[in-house]
């Protein structure tokens, strides 16, 4: 395969390809920067860094490329195949068209982590994932030792494994997630430590915590996986990735001012054809998408040159490549080369070795467009209903080809205190013609995996095989009821709500070889929480009292007060009260007794 | 040894005990109800308010909406307008539809140009015969980073509460989201809702938001994460305000969480400099008076239960929201309205937590008084308790010695050992007929619900006269076959009366207990409305003297009924019947108020049930 003919497939199977060229080397370094604008003034970058090192040598515990601290935390917990991503935001399909990598290389919101663990048996395969997630949990200063029980699934047609292993090897597939941790600039520092180059030099030197993090969405990856050749020369591979989109506009903000404050007047671009326009009225005109802009105003700083340890060979020295129209024009620094690709959209850059390299675009009108693919799928997860005692779950599934139809796995991990009701499954579905037909769920459903939830020890697990028709919108929805916590199970912030994993759909399409990952949108979980506060209270204790004072006048009324003769006379009547009687009639006479001894 | 002697004196009267202390009791527990209510507002009774939440920080963010973004909202009002007048100019030419289907096209396309998510949603409601249609448009700015688990909302509805056209609103509104949607810090996505109106736009959202919509209201395409706070901007004005309404009631009586109204306050007053009033008490001096009238206004708001603005449709989803109205002629433009919301916005922004801190129970006296639900409840309950006090009081005097007396008075010349002796002995309770008929009239209030929710609005006034005929005649045939056993195998004996009003009051009390810890005031003015059927009993002596004064007494009652009720604050009011109870109906259908049930299952027999009472002495 030529690197021309390569560059002129779209965007997808060029990225996959340049993943795939020369992954038998046995030990290499590769690092790829795409930078793709998108509409809506965004800027897709997307970093790529791999490295293999030898099957040999890593057992020999002898890195190179690969850093020693992940290869032996790999080794102590028996990982063959480890995947960790740290994603935040979301991506935007309607505008952004399909997500890069085919959303192999993101996670939900938050982390997610999933490995192939060989050992002999579920509790063994449990116990050193439990290794693995509370080293890693170190590594990356991320909160991975919560991945407990409850958080961990273990899916059966979800993942398939992305390395070549041995026969030999019983491996388990086990993951986690945690929805609500929060990425930051703290999980960054020690994934730029694992690079060669470790920021200092090649493209990782863009890298900033704080244009990094005020992506609209941005996802860190970090996969190992063996490789082996046909020969049966195997190599262990590690990828890292960095994806982002950024906002133009926000990203040029200098980092002394970067309050969008409103621009002066003169500034203002207006509609002048509006018969109201003047001085102090204004429509504005929206800029278009042919924005200027530049490496080191959107990154905050330039890129140093190329890593020493890169392997030139092939497409890899030129490292950078920028997709937008050949007509549009680019400035790059002097010492670098382009390469336009005859596919009339991408170019990529060969780089000096030690000069800083820059690019930047100017404004300019352009007429043609970067294409983008229409998504395979559309998928959305939303929480119905209201009250604290049950809700309902709802999925749309919107399948935009008009001509064949999705088949595609659902893989829900729902935390126990969620309960859903699966007999509850109900499907609809909306033709082309726009009208709603109730159908029943096993039309849509081919399959289940349903593991229940077990109260405190581990969450639902739900795994659907899905088939939604051409030009078609299936909704699925299902009940589900809120548990009540222990009252030393909430968080400290509990009326935040409870994060829901995002849900994971894999596209089983026959047309790619890789299968395309979607992930829904993390949900909040609104649960019956106690009032910890004072209102409740007020009520509590202002009814304790009326109930005290109503019971003791209702007492001092009802009872019947009478003389102790009358008492007596009464109580004689009963078997209780002679007893009682006899009773303190002796206990009378040994007192006086006592008196009289006295 | 003082109290145990009386004690035994009590005992030893039963008369005292059984037929005077409970109606003592009651009137005390009246009276001392009331007078607790009317004390509220002094300075002892009521709080300062304060910001419970420490993560909202009303007002420590400088707000920056303003210079050039002027000239755009008087760029997407000139376009705004443009079409409106458009419209108006063309007059029969051009179709109601027409204009509004351009205007609709042109809000899209101005946020649509922000780059904003834009979707619309249709929705028709029916009630009392009239149909409600319109079109909401909404876009979100999705939070940078954020990934649509939290969203607040801020709505301009097209006219407002006051019937006013909202264009200032609106172009805020718009403005306001081409701003924010240059800032990065939003933790939590921004819906901008554009209703048609502020009955029924918010509504048909918002259920459609939680998928509990009717079939007349079309689902929503485009969602966001969960609701944390919604703000209403209302700027009917056509120049400049000078202070900010806040309105805050919601349907049922429901309130959004003080913290939010304060904050609102905080900000408007503390950081803008613009006063903030609420209960349309425009210049509150602060004395007793104008805090009782503020309370007053609030509770007759929350009592009805009716919505009272476009925000008032989140509150039954546990939604804080509040309305900003501007009012009068002052300084302040739009800018500084804009700022304030902007600074409300960055407030609810730092939530990390739904609203929860302060109070969901309160009664707002002034923009920076209120009391808490611990104060004000023992009124509600006080007057709620003197129905229950009564009625076990009826219960054990009903049990205790048979009534075979004809009168009271009669009992109290007796010798008090034969009182004595009448007390122990134990007398059976006849209870099948007291309770099938008490049982059975509150049911009947099912029927005028049902009439006075499903009929057309044209015949409110008329089925309103009709119910003030039958509440007349009703009462009049139910004692008069009571209490000559028509049809019945044997007339009623006393003790059945006592067991009545006894059972009635009971369900009375406990209903409007419960009900004050969810909607106070309502409680309250149902108790004090019914504080009459306490003391209302078969009457005593002959029969001339019976027939005079129960006539008097049913014509008291009369005028204390529920339609002679609803009348007499219609003309008092000068509005009409038919659009009260329109209102009403729509309430019922649209906003889910359940003022109506309450007043027909738990008011309406009780009354009724007095009036049967008193009415039994006639024959």
């Amino acid at each position: 395969m030529t690197v021309l003919s390569l560059f002129s497939l779209p965007l997808v199977t060029l990225i996959l390809s340049l993943w795939s060229s020369s992954a038998f080397a046995s030990s290499d370094y590769h690092e790829h920067l795409l930078l793709h604008p998108l509409p809506q003034s965004s800027l897709l970058a997307s970093f790529n860094f791999r490295s293999n090192t030898s099957k040999q040598s890593f057992d020999q515990q002898h890195f190179r490329y690969l850093p020693r601290a992940l290869g032996q935390i790999l080794q102590h917990a028996h990982t063959k195949e480890l995947h960790l991503r740290f994603t935040t935001g979301r991506w935007d399909a309607e505008s952004w068209g399909p997500r890069p990598w085919n959303g192999s290389k993101e996670g939900g919101t938050g982390v997610e982590l999933w490995a192939w663990i060989d050992a002999r048996g579920d509790e063994e395969a449990f116990a050193k994932w439990i290794t693995l997630t509370q080293s890693l949990s170190g590594l990356f200063c991320a909160s991975l030792n919560f991945v407990d029980s409850t958080r961990t699934t273990r899916p059966v047609v979800s993942f398939e494994p992305a390395g070549d292993h041995s026969a030999a090897d019983q491996l388990h597939l086990l993951h986690g997630t945690l929805p609500g941790e929060v990425v930051c600039t703290e999980n960054l520092t020690p994934f730029l430590k694992l690079l060669p180059c470790k920021g200092k030099a090649g493209i990782s030197s863009l890298f900033d915590g704080h244009k990094l993090f005020d992506a609209a969405w941005q996802s860190m990856s970090v996969d190992i996986r063996p490789v082996c050749s046909a020969d049966g020369e195997c190599v262990v591979q590690i990828e890292q990735t960095v994806d982002m989109v950024l906002d133009i506009d926000r990203s040029k903000r200098s980092r002394s001012n970067p309050i969008p404050r409103p621009v002066p007047n003169e500034q203002l671009v207006c509609d002048t054809s509006k018969p109201y326009n003047s001085d102090d009225t204004c429509y504005p005109l929206e800029k278009t998408n042919d924005k200027a802009w530049s490496l080191t105003e959107i990154f905050g700083r330039s890129l140093n040159g190329v890593c020493p340890l890169t392997d030139f060979d092939g497409s890899s020295d030129q490292s950078v490549c920028l997709r937008v129209p050949h007509e549009r024009g680019v400035f790059i620094s002097e010492e670098a080369d382009e390469i336009k690709k005859d596919d009339g959209f991408t170019r990529c850059f060969k780089l000096a070795p030690s000069a800083p390299f820059d690019l930047s675009i100017p404004q300019q009108p352009v007429n043609t467009e970067v294409p983008l693919d229409e998504p395979v799928l559309h998928a959305e997860r939303t929480i119905v209903g209201h009250g604290q005692e049950r809700g309902g779950m709802r999925i749309i599934f919107g399948n935009p080809c008009n001509t064949s139809a999705v088949d595609f796995i659902y893989f829900e991990s729902l935390p126990w205190f969620l309960r859903p009701y699966i007999h509850t499954l109900h499907a609809t579905i909306t033709g082309h013609d726009g009208v709603l037909r109730e159908v029943p769920a096993s039309e849509i459903v081919k399959e289940t995996y349903y593991r229940p939830a077990i109260d405190r020890e581990r969450g639902t697990q739900l795994e659907l095989a899905l088939s939604v028709p051409a030009a078609s919108t299936v909704t699925l929805t299902y009940d589900f009821e809120k548990a009540i916590l222990r009252y030393t199970e909430y968080p400290p912030d509990a009326n935040r709500g409870f994060n829901v994993a995002p849900a994971v759909i894999r596209i089983l399409d026959t047309a790619h070889n890789a299968p395309i990952y979607i992930r829904s949108t993390s949900l909040l979980l609104q649960l019956p929480t106690p009032d910890f506060s004072m209102p409740y209270n007020v009520i509590i204790l202002t009814s304790t009292v009326i109930a005290l004072a109503f019971g003791t006048i209702f007492n001092i009324l009802v009872r019947r007060i009478v003389t102790l003769d009358e008492a007596a006379a009464l109580g004689a009547q009963t078997l209780k009260g002679r007893v009682l009687g006899k009773f303190v009639a002796l206990r009378d006479r040994l007192r006086g007794k006592d008196t009289k001894v006295e | 040894m003082a109290l145990k002697s009386a004690i035994r004196n009590l005992r030893n009267n039963p008369h005292f005990l059984f037929a005077r202390l409970p109606n003592l009791l009651s009137f005390i527990c009246v009276v001392v109800g009331v007078v607790w209510l009317l004390l509220l507002p002094l300075n002892e009774y009521s709080r300062q308010t304060y910001i419970s939440e420490n993560a909202l920080l009303p007002g420590q963010v400088h707000a920056y909406f303003t210079g050039s973004e002027q000239n755009i909202f008087r760029g997407y009002k000139g376009e705004l307008e443009g079409l409106l007048n458009d419209g108006q100019a063309r007059g029969g030419q051009k179709d109601e539809a027409e204009v509004t289907a351009a205007v609709s096209d042109k809000l899209q396309s101005i946020l649509q140009a922000a780059g904003l998510k834009i979707a619309t949603q249709k929705y028709e409601y029916t009630s009392a015969g009239i149909t409600h249609r319109g079109e909401n448009t909404y876009a979100i700015i999705h939070a940078p980073r954020g990934d649509a688990t939290e969203a607040i909302v801020l709505v301009a509805p097209w006219i407002t509460a006051d019937d006013k056209l909202n264009l200032n609103g609106v172009t805020l509104a718009l403005t306001l989201a081409r701003y924010f949607k240059r800032w990065s810090l939003w933790s939590k996505d921004i819906i901008f809702l554009i209703t048609p109106d502020s009955k029924t736009g918010t509504q048909a959202w918002i259920d459609a938001y939680h998928d509990t919509h009717p079939a007349s209201v079309q689902p929503l395409p485009l969602k966001s994460g969960a609701l944390q706070g919604a703000l209403v901007i209302e700027y009917p004005l056509d120049h400049r305000f000078q202070s900010l309404h806040i309105v805050y009631d919601g349907v049922n009586g429901q309130l959004p969480n003080l913290d939010l109204f304060n904050t609102a306050v905080a900000i408007a007053g503390g950081q803008m400099g613009i006063g903030a009033d609420l209960q349309e008490m425009w210049g509150h001096d602060d004395s007793y008076e104008h805090r009782l009238q503020t309370m007053f206004r609030g509770m007759t708001k929350q009592g009805l239960g009716y919505a009272t603005g476009a925000h008032s449709s989140f509150m039954p989803y546990h939604i804080d929201a509040i309305t900003l109205q501007t009012k009068g002629e002052g300084w302040e433009d739009e800018m500084a309205l804009g700022r304030t919301i902007e600074s409300l916005c960055r407030s609810l922004n730092n939530l990390l937590e739904h609203l929860h801190q302060s109070f969901f129970f309160y009664l707002l006296m002034q923009s920076n008084r209120f009391v808490s639900i611990g104060t004000y409840l023992p009124s509600a309950m006080l007057i709620a308790g003197n129905f229950t006090i009564m009625a076990i009081a009826l219960w054990m005097r009903t049990g205790y010695y048979p009534e075979s007396k004809p009168s009271a008075k009669h009992k109290n010349e007796k010798a008090s050992t034969e009182e004595k002796a009448k007390t122990n002995s134990i007398a059976e309770r006849h209870l099948a007929l007291p309770l099938s008929l008490v049982l059975g009239l509150h049911l009947l209030g099912l029927v005028p619900l049902w009439v006075f929710n499903n009929i057309f609005h044209q015949y409110f006034t008329i089925t309103t006269y009709i119910f003030v005929v039958v509440d007349i005649i009703l009462p009049l045939l139910l004692a008069a076959i009571l209490s000559n056993g028509l049809g019945l195998s044997k007339p009623i004996i006393p003790q059945q009366y006592h067991l009545i009003k006894s059972f009635s009051l009971l369900l009375l009390g406990l209903s409007l207990s419960t009900l004050a810890t969810l909607n106070f005031s309502l409680s309250f003015m149902i108790g004090l409305l019914c504080t009459p059927l306490s003391f209302v009993a078969r009457l005593p002596g002959s029969a001339p003297f019976r027939l005079a004064t129960s006539s008097l007494g049913l014509v008291l009652l009369k005028l204390v009924s529920p339609p002679t009720v609803l009348l007499g604050i219609c003309w008092y009011m000068g509005i009409s019947v038919e659009a009260v109870l329109t209102q009403a109906a729509f309430g019922w259908d649209v906003w889910g108020v359940w003022t109506q049930v309450v007043v027909w299952c738990v008011w309406w027999p009780a009354w009724l049930i007095g009036c049967v009472l008193l009415g039994s002495s006639m024959f």
